[in-house]
């Protein structure tokens, strides 16, 4: 897959993630915003994706794993908790997703998965997560999306 | 045990004591044996009911297994020539006779299911392929179905808990399962003493002939003791009973095998559900 | 009430039972299965049920987990579904198999005869989780429904709930694999772990709302949970139309258009017009997971056989009579003080700050989960490392793909049990303890068993190795050990050998010669094929002895 519609794949999982948690915090807007992220994720993909390509399967959700994880970094309140927490979902979209393509004879995608392990792990011990973390980590997650 | 005996043994026991004296338990077992002729006609039912063809695609010729403790000098595997296969269904009945694969029950037959090792598919036989990456063994839960060091996709029946999910994962849907318990209902015939008839509740498919193999390998290490084996001069039962000479088994690894002396010269096709899965049986199709 | 509905319950169980008992007896040609599908009704019902059997835990468990806790009575009526549905879900599986006796072939341990599970399957992973999940909300539920009395266990309930919130989610992962590895198109998909948790939670959510209207009450979060997860299904149906073109208009109207009602008010308020919206998700869902587990070139649902449908009703009929029968059984333990906390209204700015005060103290003690956890790893690593080593002749090596599922539900294993062990101890009276020690004990002994049976050297202490000094000897030893299969007259005992495939080899004189004696004595000693290895029960030299033995039995026979 080329690096320029990867790019363009992680924007918009930063780009819609601006839309979460905005005060006042309701669990309708919330669930529509991710819902309705989710379509548009999921349409993009499938009309600019090869459809032969097998990790067209995950790849919306993939997206929306991405876009949790930014949007967690807006959170107020238990932001280590949640900062791990969505970690911790990406990971299991890559595992498991992963884990289905080793049986039908892909190849898992483990640097990816450790790099997110190693960042759901990290995540845990920081107490205080300053602007300059937050920027860090989402750094760090553009990173793990591109290059792994 | 199987399982009805299992649940009659756990439940039936206090009806029984109820019912003694004013209920006789049915003999199942009937002693029936059904004539040779039932299982030609069935074969020319199976043969008119063929099911869709596959959709071919080219492979080079199987090479070395690429599995766990595979030897390096045998891999069994057989080619079909569709050129010279006119699907007359000789196969089936030889594949019936040597591996003792029972009738199918009307129920059976009108779901559509056949106990038959070889079905046609649009007009050319197909058994099991053999996979050498098979994802049938990989999804069996007791280990049942594996794969022996030279290439055959084997069934140890006394292990399988007739989970299906073998079934469910083979591409090609060769795998059979015994719905009815065949010897009760009079539906299986002992041809072959050496091979058991299978009980109900557990999966079969296309051996590759395996009790052929054995007996054959055996036999040579008895009169020529420290030859190499690799097979020369096996037929398969299939093979054997092919008029048109169009099913050619032998050994992949063996440059001598009539199948590597006939597969070097034609296109080699399989279908494109397994193609990647490196399957040891395949068509023939053309010259080069 | 509960008695009303118990006997609704009975009925409908009566009427299923029927069904069951011919899936038992006839086995799986008793429901509908056709050439392509082997699976039918039952791993429909299982996954279904699997699904529902989430919501409970889920909506106590993570709602605690996070902070959120719901009433006392919202969050038992949830954990007593989850257990009544997981025990629906259990049987089906096992009227699936082809031979019942036989399941515990699936449990990835060694067993007698050296044989070891297919660690690569799904379901042998299945079976653990499942295992596990049943054993672990079993706990939390009885340490929830006891901390009213003992306000000891109070402290165990968050932990317990942190231990749950994975383990819920990676269960229902594990299900949707058995699907997703598989080589069947409409199966195919990487995302199919998102989409069967969505699902399960979503149907649950209905189950839930369900039985919290025959408590005549309602939770509004729940509600709002259900409508907005509706949305997530639209997409999942949708996406799997854009990749497999599978579609269906009654899951989507029922699972997707008829939620939407809850936007109107006469519908929302009025209990009848929640059941009518909760119904339809879970006939949606139900009907969503048959369709999936048949996928067919036709319409499989038409062709629904009674036993089906029999099925169906004895699945319904057994949760409702469980479920009403423990419910009010436990009605005083359930309730408590606090009844009208079914009704809770989550606050708009729920997830913000102020409301975190008003729920549980944030720095519960977690620090009783540390010992626990420890445990649970240290045991995983010795299972995973021990899993990848085992030797198997038949099936490839392991790797940690394959082992990885299991590893969650140990680590949870261990640690609630190390957790809860010893409070639960300290409050359950003479009777349970009794129970209990007896249960250990007959686990033990399983266990022990188990064991024991990985290798045939333990009886080295018990059998006395003698010298070979006679013919006599070794015609003792031959009848003793070699006669039950081989015959007394080294002939195969038919009776038994036929049951082998492919049938063993005739042991003529030609063939002993030609394999050897040092060959056969190592045979003897390790065993191979369908031959049992005797090393530690008889000496090499005796083993050399017995083979001579057979050579001159063989030569008898000529
Ligand atoms: S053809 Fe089917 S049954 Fe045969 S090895 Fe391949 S997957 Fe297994
Ligand atoms: S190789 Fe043997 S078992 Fe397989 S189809 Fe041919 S005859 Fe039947």
């Amino acid at each position: 897959m080329d690096a320029i519609l990867n790019a363009l794949y992680c924007l918009m999982a930063l780009g819609t993630s601006m839309f979460l948690w905005r005060r006042p915090v309701s669990i309708f807007k919330e669930m529509g915003i991710l819902a309705l992220s989710l379509v548009v994720f999921g349409l993009f993909s499938y009309l600019t994706m090869d459809l032969a390509e097998p990790t067209l399967e995950y790849m919306p959700f993939r997206m929306l794993a991405l876009c949790i994880c930014f949007s967690t970094t807006s959170l107020t309140s238990h932001k280590t908790r949640y900062l791990v927490l969505s970690q911790v979902l990406w990971l299991w979209v890559e595992f498991f997703g992963g884990l289905t393509f080793v049986y039908h004879g892909l190849d898992m995608p483990w640097t990816r998965i450790v790099a997110i392990g190693a960042g759901a792990f990290g995540g845990a011990f920081l107490s205080h997560i300053s602007r300059e973390m937050e920027f860090l980590l989402m750094v760090y997650w553009i990173a793990v999306w591109m290059f792994f | 045990m199987d399982r009805r005996e299992f649940i009659k043994a756990c439940s039936v026991v206090a009806l029984m004591q109820v019912l003694w004296g004013c209920r006789r338990l049915p003999d199942l077992s009937g002693g029936k044996v059904p004539e040779i002729a039932e299982f030609e006609k069935e074969v020319r039912l199976a043969l008119s009911r063929a099911k869709g063809a596959f959709d071919l695609v080219q492979v080079p010729m199987p090479g070395p297994l690429d599995v766990h403790g595979a030897s390096p000098v045998n891999r069994f595997g057989m080619a079909i020539d569709l050129d010279a296969c006119d699907g007359c269904g000789k196969c089936i009945l030889a594949c019936m006779q040597e591996n003792n694969i029972p009738l199918s029950s009307k129920g059976e037959r009108d779901a559509g299911r056949f106990m038959h090792w070889i079905e046609m598919h649009g007009g050319t036989p197909a058994m099991c392929f053999h996979c050498g990456n098979a994802p049938c063994e990989k999804v069996c839960p007791t280990g049942a179905a594996s794969h022996t060091p030279d290439g055959l996709s084997t069934m140890m029946y006394k292990r399988c808990t007739g989970s299906r999910f073998c079934g469910a994962n083979c591409p090609v849907g060769a795998r059979k399962f015994n719905y009815v318990d065949s010897v009760k209902e009079g539906l299986a015939r002992k041809f072959n003493p050496e091979v058991p008839l299978r009980s109900k509740g557990v999966m079969e498919k296309c051996s590759l002939c395996l009790q052929r193999l054995q007996d054959h390998k055996h036999a040579q290490m008895a009169t020529r003791p420290g030859v190499e084996w690799r097979g020369s001069g096996l037929k398969t039962a299939c093979s054997e009973a092919c008029p048109k000479n169009a099913i050619i088994f032998g050994n992949w690894l063996d440059q001598e095998s009539p199948l590597v002396q006939e597969a070097k010269h034609r296109n080699l096709y399989v279908p494109r559900e397994i193609a990647n899965l490196d399957p040891s049986v395949v068509y023939m199709r053309g010259r080069r | 009430m509960y008695r009303i509905l118990v006997y609704i319950g009975a009925a409908l169980l009566l009427l299923g039972a029927f069904a069951f008992g011919v899936s038992l007896w006839e086995g799986p040609t008793a429901w509908h299965t056709d050439v392509r599908t082997f699976w039918g009704i039952p791993i429909s019902l299982f996954v279904l049920w699997i699904g529902l059997a989430h919501a409970g835990t889920l909506i106590s468990a993570i709602f605690l987990a996070l902070g959120y806790p719901l009433g006392r009575r919202t969050s038992m009526v949830a954990e007593l579904s989850t257990l009544c549905s997981l025990a629906v879900a259990a049987l089906f599986p096992l009227v699936h198999l082809g031979i019942i006796e036989k399941f515990y072939m699936v449990v990835p341990f060694l067993d007698a005869r050296g044989n070891f599970s297919n660690l690569r399957s799904p379901l042998v992973w299945d079976f653990c989780c499942i295992s596990v999940y049943g054993l672990v909300s079993l706990l939390f539920f009885a340490t929830h429904l006891f901390s009213e009395k003992f306000p000891d266990l109070k402290k165990l309930i968050r932990p317990m709930a942190w231990l749950l919130f994975p383990l819920v989610l990676w269960v229902h992962t594990i299900v949707s694999l058995d699907f997703a590895v598989t080589f069947v198109p409409q199966w195919r998909g990487a995302f199919f772990p998102l989409y069967f948790i969505a699902g399960a939670i979503y149907s649950g959510l209905a189950l839930v709302i369900i039985l919290l209207t025959a408590e005549h009450c309602r939770v509004r979060v729940l509600e709002k949970l259900m409508l907005g997860l509706s949305w997530f299904m639209a997409f999942f149906w949708l996406w799997e139309f854009l990749l497999k073109g599978s579609f269906s208009f009654e899951v989507v109207f029922l699972g997707a258009v008829v939620p939407q009602l809850m936007w109107l008010r006469v519908i929302r308020e009025n209990a009848f017009g929640r059941l009518l919206v909760a119904f339809s998700v879970l006939v949606s869902l139900g009907l969503e997971r048959y369709i999936l587990v048949t996928p067919s070139e036709y319409n499989a649902a038409e062709y629904f056989s009674c036993t089906d449908l029999g099925l169906v009703s004895f699945s319904l009929g057994l949760f409702t009579t469980l479920f009403f029968v423990f419910r009010a059984k436990f009605s005083s333990l359930l309730e408590g003080e606090d009844v009208v906390m079914g009704e809770i209204v989550l606050q708009q700015d729920e997830s913000d700050k102020e409301s975190e005060k008003i729920s549980i103290p944030e720095k519960n003690d977690f620090s009783i989960l540390r010992l626990p956890l420890l445990l649970g790893v240290l045991v995983t690593l010795l299972y995973v490392v021990w899993a990848v080593s085992v030797e198997n002749a038949n099936l490839a090596p392991l790797s940690v793909v394959n082992v990885a599922p299991l590893c969650l539900p140990l680590l949870v294993l261990v640690a609630s049990f190390t957790l809860c062990a010893r409070p639960l101890w300290g409050i359950s009276g003479k009777r349970v303890k009794l129970v209990c020690a007896v249960l250990a004990g007959i686990l033990g002994c399983l266990a022990g068993a188990f064991w024991a049976g990985g290798s045939s050297d333990v009886s080295s202490g018990v059998v006395s190795v003698q010298e070979v000094d006679s013919p006599k000897t070794v015609e003792f030893i031959w009848s003793s050990r070699c006669a039950s299969c081989h015959g007394q007259d080294g002939k195969f005992n038919e009776k038994f050998v036929r049951e082998f495939y492919p049938l063993p080899q005739k042991l003529t004189p030609v063939r002993l010669d030609t394999l050897g004696e040092d060959s056969l004595v190592k045979v003897i000693l390790d065993g191979r094929v369908n031959m049992n290895p005797y090393r530690g029960r008889v000496s090499e030299e005796e083993a050399r002895g017995l083979v001579r033995y057979m050579r001159h039995l063989a030569g008898e026979g000529e």
